[in-house]
């Protein structure tokens, strides 16, 4: 191939690239933006959950809980502090615990968590703890737990919350969603959603 | 209820049945776009068309010869490396940066730019800390269209040699344009409206900042103590959630079978991946256009047995791992089951190993994904890789290590199948005494040479990869652990660069000089030899006069056929990857 062909479709590509970067790049997410703000500003904005302006968090991102007035969500290990805001503070990121689950290490953490949530659950006894209880989700912060392990922990919420363990259902049932056509995905309980309405921050689910 | 697997294998075949039943209409829709036969799109959008063609003064009638279409398809290639290049070093000053990151190093910034150029999206640093709005919108979003459209336009080349008789290879940039004008933006498009629907955020603002419900201590390892444990040396209130033009980004993401997400954690994250709706969405747009595209080899031969018998063969293949992958999740660690402390049934819950998976998916959900991202060479996920069973996690390994065969990439997966198919004929045709030909072309020691070389390339990259890993005890650093866990964590990067995947397992320390290095080497031979290779074996079909004796052809339609090509592709698979597979996760498992 001769040098002057190879040069003309050096800048037929070069034209490519810049096209497709003004309008693959800016006009294709601005038309999306647009559109999606218009339709659904809400979501496009990150889900955020503000009460009496303050922002409690995305009800798409997990929070850490240990309190025995709350429910608790999958495990956050392996947490990054990656962001710094303006003035200074550290804010909260997370990450997955990239442990293989036939390791040692894995086992070790596995025992571990056992041992403080039966501490935490002594009217549990011995019941076998459900999964998610133990087991870091994938993203390190899954906004949700599953409806085993909720009930696991109604009668402690109830004990520390002097609510009773139909109220601490009832609440744990609102914030609960159902698979997509009864099949697709799990039947899935919004922790942080909970939370706020066990506080009394939140009056009902979003 | 019945047993939890078997609900998802019966998920798996709606979806595949909803994936072939969308992909016959969409077949015919792209082979008339592609074609320029008539039809309303093209009414539609034609001024665009022209406008483009005026603009690059193309005179779109004019087929170019294979030589200058591989040499354009290398040339756009590198191009969006460079442009990419400097986009991301270039971030810290760009405008489009609300969280004042800083541009790349440039070995990262140039992992990254092949990464993307070549439809890999191996992504050695989360994007949510490292890159800006504009990195992801103007850089890593415009290649997440440009290599697919790649592929695809290739994948057509070599389509239109084939045909009998061929007319010409067609104009690489009017491919180009053709794939994302009619079928890449349309769909992008409606699935990030679906998305934003569904909750994944489209905003320019910058990331929110949120009260948390319970303040919680750091330690030095940053770590989650208790806000007054001893060891803590922060107390922490706030919680980031980063936001950004994600919704596009995630759509193209999986059409374009790129798999690189606007977040490290990829579609685990439930902003770029809310509901079960959206998962279901977006694992089926991963393997779409790679299925589409083989029943569009069907309608461009004039003879569609041709391509429902390399559908027949990629639904074997890929029903094989989904039917292992699933069942090795469902089977929970000892170590997870903890002497029966833990409960891993499904009564209200996924039953199986959860561990790395998203409670709103489960384990049969994330098992199926992973078959598909990795099949397809997509490489996106909906859990963490590294929280699979060993012997799950030979699936993915084996699909990246046969070369995107089973689906592949968009156009890429087409044409190394076709590879594939070729060796098949030239040795089935041996075999019975036969002059080997292919829909009535002979193949010659030329043809052979250019098909074999397809087919070996990646695992050709693959296990140079591998070694330069094993044996540079610079890179060694990267295995994150120790014994055969550490040389999977290596020898599953390898796999996936050198096959353009880009799923990676979490352990893997991947931003390291000679990790850039040695990855970024792999994505871009592993890409840039099958497409010269694709337009060369054009060329030499366009040339080839038909051969005379057509009817006493092997038929490359037949049931027999394709039992005969899938034991080639096991064999040739199986030769790269036994002996790595039996250090890895089989020891592991063992």
């Amino acid at each position: 191939m001769n040098a002057g062909k190879l040069g003309s479709i050096g800048l037929r590509a070069a034209g490519v690239f810049l096209a497709a970067t003004v309008v693959l790049g800016v006009l294709y997410p601005a038309v999306v933006a647009l559109v999606g703000q218009a339709l659904f500003p809400w979501q496009a904005q990150g889900s955020l959950i503000e009460v009496e302006g303050v922002t409690y968090g995305s009800a798409h991102v997990g929070q850490s809980y240990k309190e025995a007035t709350h429910l608790w969500g999958r495990p956050t290990e392996a947490v990054v502090v990656s962001q710094v805001t303006d003035d200074g503070e550290a804010v909260l990121w997370y990450g997955p615990e990239n442990l293989s689950p036939a390791s040692q290490e894995f086992a070790d953490r596995v025992d571990q968590r056992v041992k403080e949530i039966r501490a935490a659950h002594p009217e549990q006894g011995d019941a076998p703890i459900p999964s998610e209880l133990v087991t870091v989700s994938g993203s390190g912060f899954d906004p949700h737990i599953s409806p085993a392990a909720a009930e696991y922990q109604v009668e402690r919420i109830a004990n520390a919350t002097g609510k009773s363990p139909q109220e601490v259902r009832s609440i744990i049932r609102q914030c609960t969603d159902a698979p997509f056509l009864g099949v697709f995905g799990q039947e899935r309980v919004n922790v942080l959603e909970v939370n706020l309405m066990l506080d009394g921050i939140l009056e009902e689910p979003l | 209820m019945s047993a939890p697997w078997v609900t998802t294998l019966l998920e798996a075949s709606a979806v595949v049945a909803l994936l072939v039943a969308v992909a016959i209409p969409l077949s015919a829709y792209m082979v008339s776009v592609m074609e320029e036969r008539p039809c309303v799109a093209r009414k539609l959008l034609g001024p665009v068309e022209r406008g483009y063609a005026r603009l690059l003064k193309l005179d779109p009638q004019q087929s170019m010869d294979g030589k200058s279409y591989g040499a354009a398809a290398v040339v756009l290639t590198l191009i969006g490396v460079v442009g990419l290049f400097c986009i991301l070093l270039a971030q810290g000053v760009l405008p489009g940066n609300p969280e004042h990151v800083t541009g790349l190093a440039p070995d990262l910034a140039l992992n990254m730019a092949i990464s993307f150029a070549t439809n890999t999206d191996w992504q050695a640093v989360a994007g949510e800390t490292h890159l800006s709005y504009a990195a992801q919108a103007l850089g890593l979003a415009v290649q997440n269209f440009l290599s697919p459209a790649i592929g695809i336009a290739v994948a057509f080349c070599l389509m239109r040699a084939l045909k009998s008789p061929s007319s010409g290879l067609g104009n690489f940039f009017m491919d180009v344009l053709r794939a994302i004008l009619y079928v890449l933006l349309p769909l992008a498009l409606v699935g990030a409206l679906v998305g934003i629907a569904q909750g994944t955020p489209q905003t320019w603002e910058p990331y929110a900042e949120t009260q948390l419900l319970e303040p919680v201590g750091v330690d030095a390892e940053g770590q989650i103590v208790d806000a007054d444990d001893p060891t803590a040396v922060d107390t922490v209130t706030e919680a980031m959630v980063p936001l950004g033009p994600q919704a596009s980004q995630v759509a193209i993401k999986q059409l374009g079978t790129n798999g690189g997400g606007f977040n490290g954690a990829n579609s685990a994250s439930a902003l770029e991946n809310p509901t079960p709706l959206t998962n279901l969405l977006q694992g089926s747009a991963i393997l779409l256009l790679p299925l589409t595209l083989i029943l569009c080899f069907g309608r461009m031969v004039a003879d569609r047995r041709q391509g429902r018998a390399l559908m027949a063969a990629v639904l074997i293949l890929l029903g094989l791992g989904v039917v292992a992958l699933v069942s090795a999740e469902f089977a929970a660690t000892p170590q997870l089951e903890a002497n029966g402390a833990v409960y891993t049934g499904s009564l209200d819950q996924s039953a199986g190993n959860m561990e790395g998976k998203e409670s709103r998916i489960g384990t049969g959900e994330t098992a199926l994904w992973t078959a598909f991202t990795t099949a397809a060479a997509n490489g996106s996920s909906n859990g963490s890789l590294a929280g699979l069973t060993p012997l799950g996690t030979v699936v993915p390994l084996v699909f990246m290590g046969l070369g995107e065969v089973v689906g592949g990439g968009a156009g890429t997966g087409l044409v190394s199948l076709l590879g594939f198919v070729i060796l098949t004929v030239f040795i089935a045709s041996l075999m019975v005494g036969r002059a080997p030909e292919y829909l009535g072309k002979k193949i010659g020691p030329a043809e052979m040479r250019l098909a074999v070389l397809l087919v070996i390339t990646p695992a050709l990259v693959i296990l140079a990869g591998a070694a330069l890993f094993v044996l540079v005890p610079a890179a060694q650093g990267s295995a994150g652990a120790a014994g055969s866990q550490g040389f999977m964590n290596l020898f599953y990067a390898a796999v996936s660069a050198g096959a353009n995947n880009g799923s990676a397992l979490g352990g893997f320390n991947a931003d390291t000089p000679w990790a850039n290095g040695i990855l970024g080497a792999e994505m871009l031979l592993g890409r840039l030899i099958p497409l010269i290779c694709t337009a060369a074996l054009a060329q030499h079909f366009l040339q080839l006069k038909p051969a005379p004796n057509q009817a006493s052809a092997l038929s490359t339609a037949s049931p027999l056929f394709i039992v005969l090509l899938l034991v080639i592709i096991v064999l040739v698979g199986a030769l790269t990857l036994v002996p790595a597979l039996a250090l890895g996760p089989v020891a592991l498992g063992l």
